[in-house]
């Protein structure tokens, strides 16, 4: 490329921005959109424990060994499972969005979310704390909802 | 003015946040040159090449505030080059051709001496027989001097990622040039 076009390349960016054609996006536009993210990952990972903690307190509750396989598969709420698995997909969506995670081997970094995600599953329920919510407070109907083991209809808690 | 030519790339962005607009001319001034000589070694076209760095120029500018000054200005605008370059092949894909007239020497140190040489006297003829991935680790590193560590920055891959790429692109490298020679 000639001195010239180069010249020229530099003239015409130059003259947009003098003349304010194209404009600076505020820092509150990127500062906004970073927490939006954050907030956005942090509420699919709480949404991913939560799921999948209530798929371990409902198996727990209904008892893979004690019904058989068909029974079950009718009446557990399988829509339950699947939101968590969307979740833990859309935070390792999400996390592979951020500035840090090319550096990393996406696949230690979405097996290390997946273990992250159970581990906490299963210590807020050996904390026994769906056993509290499902007895009191706002999230009880939710929780009666979900575990009703003679009903086929278990997505009940959809409601 | 002289005293900003003394200034890093960092700090220039810096003053051109605060309002001073014309120290943009140094940021343009100081890269332009690189940059149409990295986008037309991927393209092979000098007009489009122009074009994607001009675009690049004015999208820098827009999301000047969005750049982390804790890191390296030349990493993000090749970044944002690369990304405008991704997009032309996208939309031009098999109608791009390289253009026989581009000069594709860096003027750099350059330790491994027989690819820079062969990369230079048959550039055209071996890069167009490249894919894309192979073709801008080379440029990178061979006529851009960027180290692992900034391709690795500028392309978004892990280190190995780039590390492999580059080692293979110097083997079909030896390979194509061979050939010709």
């Amino acid at each position: 490329m000639s001195n010239k076009n180069i010249e020229n390349l530099e003239n015409r960016i130059m003259a947009k921005v003098i003349s304010g054609e194209v404009k600076m996006k505020p820092k509150l536009y990127f500062l906004v959109g970073s927490t939006l993210s954050f907030v956005g990952l942090i509420g699919l990972l709480i949404g991913a424990v939560f799921f999948t903690n209530l798929t371990f307190f409902l198996l727990r509750k209904q008892g893979p060994g004690t019904w058989r396989l068909v029974q079950m598969l009718e009446s557990f709420p399988l829509w339950i499972p699947l939101l968590a698995l969307l979740l833990v997909i859309l935070g390792i969506w999400m996390l592979k969005k951020y500035d840090f995670s090319y550096k990393r081997n996406i696949l230690v970094l979405a097996l290390t979310l997946i273990i992250a995600v159970i581990l906490s599953a299963q210590i807020i329920d050996a904390l026994g704390l769906n056993e509290s919510w499902s007895k009191r407070g706002p999230m009880r109907r939710f929780y009666l909802n979900c575990h009703k083991p003679n009903s086929v209809k278990s997505v009940a808690c959809l409601n | 003015m002289d005293d900003n030519k003394t200034k890093t790339d960092e700090e220039i962005v810096e003053l051109v946040r605060k309002g001073n607009k014309e120290l943009y001319a140094h940021i343009i001034h100081r890269y332009q040159t690189r940059l149409v000589r990295y986008a037309q070694n991927l393209v092979g076209d000098s007009d489009r090449a122009s074009d994607a760095v001009q675009e690049s120029f004015v999208k820098a500018y827009i999301n000047l505030n969005g750049f982390d000054i804790r890191k390296k200005f030349s990493s993000w605008i090749y970044r944002i080059v690369h990304n405008e370059v991704i997009n032309i092949v996208d939309k031009y894909g098999k109608n791009l051709r390289l253009d026989p007239d581009i000069d594709f020497d860096g003027g750099i140190n350059i330790e491994d001496s027989y690819i820079k040489e062969e990369l230079v006297l048959h550039a055209h003829e071996c890069l167009k027989q490249m894919k894309l991935i192979y073709r801008e680790a080379l440029s990178l590193y061979y006529l851009e001097d960027k180290s692992y560590d900034e391709i690795s920055d500028i392309l978004r891959l892990p280190m190995g990622t780039v590390a492999t790429r580059i080692n293979r692109a110097k083997a079909i490298m030896r390979e194509i040039c061979q050939t010709k020679i």
